[in-house]
């Protein structure tokens, strides 16, 4: 039996992931429009695009490691939803979340880009290869002050598992924000780099690189990995929704009413974070490579560095 | 006899009986030097080593024993020269003075095994000795006429580190009158309380082995310019070498924790962070493939000594998992670099691309490799910097060196993308439109050493067991460890079979839903028909993004770059050089100079004779 809703909700929640990392590209594309003053596309767009790639007849595939580039993306993004936990309460969405920690789910999500990229490589389009560059060197910006905001919440709280943190926020109602801001701005600044919206766009960087690393990629490859990216945006918004903002089912109805309840806060919290990088994208013009780099290094963390100073002297336990 | 002394017999005959071998028959000379690693091995691990061996000369008592730390260097050693071994013999088959070739190879393989089994100091000076010696033979293969800029630097830091070893054995011996080395470390030798100059020595003659920063120099070029197939044995197992004695100069601190070692495990945890990150930034400014890999290889011992000086159950872990693991990922790259080499050429990443599709299998062994290098889940290496991140913050409290291990190990990922795309994607050339895949002697041992990645990835425990046990004999108390489970002291765990599992799961879904999803329609395209954005594409021009490749991190990280190591070395050298020069001045040589300081001298002499004479 527990089986059966062991799989069933791991189907459940890939859905769930896929269909809100979706509807949420929609809406920013829908916002940045009004923004603009122009109209937009209705919010169901992606889906329409998702749809329209994956009926197309003719695909083109540059070689073997093009060809599975899409699967890299949709593992990397499949595993590290099954292993961030959704909601506190629920069997549903609870997946194997005891398995894994935050160091695994760290470098679990970089698997998915560095497998892109060969993919990228393969398709021998110069464009792919710079964008590829760019984007593993803006890697190693923002991943410094972000790695640094996460060993201060560790060395904090005394856990490496995101169940021990949200565990801990719903027991006492505080959120790690208010035992830790630092760590929260650090990450904060460092996930406008993971989103790679403006000023970060330096990876896809339009009318500047064709699209950068997806340049050569259409039809069901680009489909296969839209999807995967929106999962992938899901899986961020949630990670930091889970270490930062208290996580999501915290309410005490039971049943179908408290997993209900549960997605209401998630979506909530998600969508509400989502606008940061969001709206920062729409008023910033892009970065060069080095800009971005050299900014991540600087107050982010010099931030995350506070961050750890503060855990040290306010261990929490 | 002594089962360990026929070992290692063996080994010095069979050296012997390969340089001779070469004036005969040429062709047998590979197969003979593998055939007699291949019966070394087998003696070795057929045979059960009870007792140890010792050997009076010289009022000196020689000791070689066994124990399961050296257990595990010695298949590290074992394993990795018998399959480097076998990719030589293709390798070097137009290659010219085989027997001085295998011949140095085996006794190399004789030095190391000796350093390992050695349970006296004067043995371990003596097998380093010959290490170091039969090694840098094997640097100067391909620069016999140019020894001066190529193996210098190498035998000039060796016997710098050597020359330490002695003084230290020397005082030793002076200081407990011994030269065992279980009786003098009982008598506290390394405990770094009392002649802690000793253990520091000691620290120097190995960290030189294993080019931890500032000693680093000779490495980039020594591990470039010696043939791939020894490379892949000098990087993968003689830096190991290094950690073996890492290790033990640390088996006192290990156990009681004094102050004094405390300090100085602190150091080479920072040395060997710094020697991580410098290590990393060079590695990818590289444009040829092998001293990218030579730089990486520096990176990657820097991981393994700040893991072996946390001195916590799991750092040591972490450094005898990453000591096996780096043996099996940069052995199995340096043999990538050497099959590209032999097969296109050359090994300058600006010259040749796109080799995927002439060379399939290489590629997959550099693939399986690089994911294990850079420690991405699911692969092995993945669990040594779990288990290093782990110990630095749960155990040891390093928290600003993790911060400097993380950034390094991030920006490994530029350069191992840098040497796949290098090689193997990007735009095919004309020029090696004819290239073939490896021969089959080339691509066995490359793969091996990539399952190796792949097994330890899904079952660590399968070096976790060696490895905990090793750990007991150098003082640590017995340590829990499952097959596939990872585990830190605040009992968070990481379930590595779930998780394999669960990527093969989704792999297989997504592939056959990628390959399956209209098959019949998909156009199967070259690397040169893409979208060029509106640009003309000529005939012959190749368009692969090769120059240049990370300049926008290189201009971010612009202060690292202009820390360099050698430019300190050349002005000591340089001043050294001035200080020689002037005492040239004093001591001319000239018969009329020394004949004026002894008149000098008398008179001084007469001058003041009712001071000195009194």
């Amino acid at each position: 039996m527990i089986l059966t809703i062991k799989i069933l909700g791991a189907f459940l929640t890939a859905i769930l992931a896929f269909t809100v990392g979706m509807f949420y590209g929609g809406l920013r594309r829908k916002i940045t429009a009004r923004v603009q003053n122009r109209v937009g596309p209705p919010v169901y767009q992606n889906f329409l695009d998702l749809l329209k790639l994956q009926a197309k007849e003719t695909n083109i595939a540059h070689g073997f490691m093009g060809h599975i580039a899409p699967m890299w993306i949709i593992i990397a993004s499949m595993t590290v939803l099954m292993f961030i936990p959704i909601l506190h309460n629920g069997l549903w969405f609870d997946n194997l979340t005891f398995k894994g920690d935050l160091i695994f789910i760290l470098y679990m999500m970089v698997f998915g880009s560095l497998g892109m990229a060969i993919g990228a490589g393969q398709s021998g389009n110069p464009n792919s290869a710079i964008g590829v560059t760019r984007g593993l060197a803006m890697m190693v910006g923002y991943e410094i002050p972000f790695v640094l905001s996460l060993v201060a919440i560790m060395i904090q709280f005394h856990t490496t598992s995101l169940q021990d943190l949200m565990q801990y926020q719903h027991e006492t109602g505080r959120w790690i924000i208010m035992d830790n801001p630092f760590a929260f701005l650090a990450a904060l600044l460092s996930s406008l780099g993971m989103f790679r919206y403006s000023p970060f766009d330096i990876v896809g960087a339009p009318a500047e690189l064709a699209s950068g690393p997806v340049s050569e990629f259409g039809g069901k490859y680009l489909g296969t990995m839209m999807s995967g990216g929106a999962v992938f945006a899901f899986i961020k918004l949630v990670l930091f929704v889970d270490i930062f903002l208290g996580g999501a089912g915290n309410t005490d109805l039971q049943g179908v009413w408290g997993i209900l309840a549960g997605l209401g806060e998630l979506l909530l919290k998600t969508f509400l974070f989502y606008m940061i990088p969001v709206f920062i994208g729409l008023v910033s013009p892009r970065f060069r490579t080095e800009q971005a780099i050299r900014f991540f290094w600087k107050w982010p963390s010099i931030l995350g560095i506070v961050a750890i100073l503060w855990a040290v002297f306010h261990p929490i336990q | 006899m002594n089962s360990l002394a026929i070992t290692l017999i063996i080994l010095f005959a069979g050296s012997i009986l390969t340089f001779g071998l070469d004036t005969i028959n040429r062709k047998l000379t590979g197969w003979a030097a593998f055939a007699i690693l291949i019966f070394t091995a087998i003696y070795f691990y057929g045979t059960e080593h009870n007792s140890d061996f010792t050997f009076h000369v010289g009022g000196v008592t020689l000791k070689w024993g066994f124990s399961q730390l050296r257990l595990i260097f010695i298949n590290i050693i074992l394993i990795l020269s018998v399959l480097s071994l076998l990719y030589s013999i293709d390798y070097m088959k137009d290659k010219a003075r085989l027997g001085y070739f295998y011949a140095s190879f085996i006794m190399t393989v004789l030095g190391m095994m000796g350093v390992v089994l050695s349970k006296d100091f004067v043995s371990l000076f003596i097998f380093w000795e010959i290490m170091t010696w039969s090694s840098f033979l094997l640097i100067i293969y391909n620069a016999y006429y140019k020894i001066k800029t190529e193996g210098l630097k190498y035998m000039v830091f060796s016997a710098i580190g050597a020359y330490a070893m002695l003084t230290a054995i020397v005082f030793i011996y002076h200081y407990y009158g011994t030269f065992d080395m279980a009786t003098a470390i009982e008598k506290g030798v390394f405990s770094f309380e009392n002649h802690s100059f000793i253990p520091i020595f000691f620290a120097l003659g190995f960290a030189i082995k294993a080019a931890v920063m500032p000693f680093h120099v000779w490495a980039p070029s020594g591990y470039a310019n010696s043939p791939m197939s020894f490379t892949a044995v000098f990087s993968g197992a003689m830096s190991k070498m290094g950690i073996f004695g890492l290790l033990l100069v640390f088996t006192t601190y290990y156990v009681s924790h004094t102050p004094g070692g405390y300090v100085f495990a602190q150091v080479l945890a920072w040395m060997g962070g710094i020697t991580a990150v410098m290590g990393t930034i060079y590695a990818l400014i590289q444009t040829d493939a092998k001293k990218l890999l030579a730089y990486s290889s520096i990176a990657q011992l820097g991981y393994i000594v700040t893991a072996l000086s946390t001195g916590t159950k799991l750092g040591v872990m972490a450094a005898l998992f990453l000591a096996v693991l780096h043996a099996a990922f940069k052995g199995a790259l340096f043999m990538v670099a050497g099959a590209v080499e032999r097969q296109a050429g050359t090994t300058d990443m600006t010259a040749i691309s796109g080799l995927i599709r002439r060379m399939p299998w290489t590629f997959f062994v550099a693939l399986v490799s690089v994911i294990s290098l850079a420690g991405v889940p699911p692969l092995g290496g993945f669990i040594g910097k779990w288990l290093l991140y782990e110990a630095l913050i749960t155990e040891s409290h390093n928290y600003f060196l993790v911060i400097v291990i993380f950034f390094s190990s991030t920006a490994a990922f530029l350069y191992a993308y840098r040497f796949l795309f290098g090689l193997f994607l990007g735009q095919e050339e004309k020029e090696t439109k004819n290239v073939k895949e490896a021969p089959l002697t080339m691509l066995i041992p490359m793969l091996i050493l990539s399952i190796v990645s792949i097994v330890t990835g899904a079952m660590p425990g399968l070096i976790f067991k060696p490895a905990a046990e090793a750990m007991q004999t150098i003082g640590f108390s017995s340590m829990d460890w499952q097959m596939s489970v990872l585990s830190n002291v605040w009992g968070n765990n990481v379930d590595m079979s779930v998780i394999g599992s669960f990527i093969s799961i989704v792999f297989v879904l997504i592939f056959v839903f990628l390959t399956f999803k209209g098959r019949k329609t998909t156009r199967r395209v070259g690397t040169k028909d893409i979208s060029s954005s509106g640009e003309l594409w000529k005939e012959g021009e190749n368009w692969t993004f090769q120059q240049d490749f990370f300049k926008p991190f290189e201009r971010a990280a612009a202060p690292f770059y202009k820390l360099k190591m050698n430019n300190i070395w050349e002005d000591l050298g340089n001043a050294l050089e001035a200080f020689f020069n002037f005492s040239r001045r004093i001591y001319t040589g000239n018969g009329q100079t020394y004949a004026m300081y002894v008149v000098g001298f008398l008179v001084l002499l007469i001058l003041f004779r009712d001071y000195i004479f009194r």
